[in-house]
């Protein structure tokens, strides 16, 4: 199918591409701060054992990890404004675009509450003891002891979350959002050079998504170094040697982002 | 001074404390002694309401708790009367020595900056860790973290301190530097309740000997006579075990 492959247009591809990459990250932005909203009002009810808020937002967590995003994104595009009807309210006018923000924020709120659940479980308990014994109040322990810990423990998983969120994205084209994925597709079809405008495409994902990655790896080396200093700074003198020789083999992403855990 | 009057503390079924009444002068060192599991740290986690008693009367200086009916601003006032140092040194693990001694200066007793960055250095200094003011928990030895534990409570200028198996965790080398500091302290007339294994310590230091089992007080006084002539049973049977012939007899 389609025209025979030649390389060149990448770059033209690239360059048509490019202008649509705002509509995709403006997903992933609004979506992970909303996200991260609603993370925290689930997670509390879990980790304060509120008894019946605590059975609804585990619910709400096996509803969003146990469904795929893509069936989030129908039910919510064309089950919502049917709900929405019984009350009287008329949704048919907003844009797609809303909806899809939406069901992003609420899937990756599912994760993210997880991700804080977890963070602060890991902070050890003595912490909070010795911040009560300093005579700090429960919320000046949680704010100023809990909280930046939890968060320096939370950014790999968190970076993992938002490039899955990147590339999750993608899906929104199945609504008709013109974000990247959506374009190449018009531009594929139009076209017919498929091949090459999904090799832009995919160069695009990658860039963003290595470019994350290297920027959370510098965010967690900063915010946790209170707990490995030492170790890191070997480290660091040897990985310089080390990163010339995974950018040449084009490995080295796929690590978890922990693995400097003394 | 500080008086706790019929505590009494149960986890779940199990009656840990059964009703302890101890009076602690100013700047008494009380040591409590017992073999593990005779409530002796749940004792002194209740002071602070780290546990929350389930009956008695606790009071430091003048005020006044009643575990019965206490609430959250009673408790916080009462934490703030005293300091505590843990067997497991919890410091601030993302503060640096210097942080952790100034966080609560500055955030509970709402010192400016300056003076307490200053007092924070002299305590440090005080405990030997001048030259570590920077460092980070994970960059200090188990001995220093505890210095570092000390020099934070004491920068509280609470009325009462409270040692929690001080040296407990740290590896037998480290242990010297830790007691000295204790010691050190204990001269200047800091009313402290310290739990602890290490009896020739606490026979040295302490002004006032407890002597705990299952729950109970079963003897207390100076260190001279329970150590040497103990009253009770059960603690000439504990002190037999734990304290090799001839090292209490001065």
């Amino acid at each position: 199918m389609g025209e025979p492959i030649d390389i060149s247009y990448v770059l033209e591809y690239l360059i048509k591409l490019l202008p649509t990459l705002r509509i995709t990250l403006l997903i992933v932005v609004s979506s992970i701060v909303i996200g991260l909203g609603v993370g925290f009002i689930v997670a509390l009810p879990q980790l304060y054992k509120i008894p019946i808020l605590r059975r609804f937002s585990q619910i709400y967590l096996s509803f969003f990890r146990g469904t795929p995003i893509l069936i989030q994104l129908f039910l919510f595009y064309y089950g919502l404004p049917e709900v929405l009807k019984l009350v009287h309210m008329d949704v048919s006018r907003v844009p797609a675009l809303y909806f899809v923000i939406l069901t992003y924020a609420l899937h990756s709120g599912a994760y993210l509450a997880e991700m804080i659940r977890a963070a602060v479980g890991a902070v050890d308990r003595g912490q909070v003891e010795a911040a009560y014994a300093v005579g700090m109040t429960g919320f000046q322990a949680f704010t100023r002891i809990v909280l930046p810990q939890a968060i320096a423990i939370s950014i790999p998983v968190f970076a993992n979350l938002v490039i899955a969120n990147l590339k999750d994205t993608s899906l929104a084209f199945s609504l008709g959002i013109m974000e990247l994925t959506g374009k190449s597709q018009t531009l594929a079809v139009m076209s017919r050079h498929f091949v090459e405008t999904y090799i832009s495409l995919a160069l695009i994902y990658f860039v963003i998504s290595f470019g994350l990655e290297q920027l959370f790896h510098l965010l967690e080396r900063r915010m946790q170094r209170h707990n490995r200093r030492a170790a890191t700074e070997k480290k660091e003198q040897s990985s310089k040697k080390l990163r010339y020789r995974w950018l040449s083999a084009g490995i080295g992403f796929s690590r978890g982002g922990r693995e400097n855990e003394a | 001074m500080i008086k706790l009057t019929k505590i009494r503390k149960s986890f779940g079924r199990n009656e840990v404390l059964k009703g302890i009444d101890l009076t602690v002068e100013k700047g008494e060192v009380v040591a409590i002694l017992g073999p593990s599991g005779s409530g002796k740290t749940t004792l002194l986690r209740c002071i602070n309401y780290l546990e929350k008693p389930n009956d008695g009367v606790i009071s430091i200086d003048d005020f006044t708790v009643n575990c019965k009916r206490s609430g959250k601003k009673d408790i916080h006032t009462l934490r703030q009367k005293s300091a505590m140092v843990f067997q497991q040194y919890n410091l601030f693990r993302h503060r640096t020595a210097l942080e952790n001694v100034m966080e609560g200066l500055i955030i509970v007793k709402k010192e400016p900056k300056e003076s307490a960055r200053s007092r924070s250095v002299e305590l440090l200094e005080k405990v030997g860790l001048g030259n570590k003011l920077d460092a980070y928990p994970s960059e200090l030895s188990g001995g220093q973290q505890q210095r570092v534990g000390i020099a934070r409570a004491l920068a509280l200028n609470p009325e009462v301190i409270l040692f929690d198996e001080p040296t407990s965790a740290l590896d037998p080398e480290l242990v010297g530097e830790v007691l000295a500091v204790i010691r050190k302290i204990a001269k200047e007339g800091i009313t402290m309740i310290i739990v602890t294994h290490e009896m020739s310590f606490a026979q040295d230091v302490a002004s006032h000997v407890v002597f705990m089992d299952e729950g109970i007080i079963v003897e207390q006084g100076n260190p001279r006579d329970l150590f040497r002539s103990p009253k009770e049973e059960r603690t000439k049977q504990f002190l037999k075990r734990i304290t090799p012939e001839g090292i209490y007899s001065i």
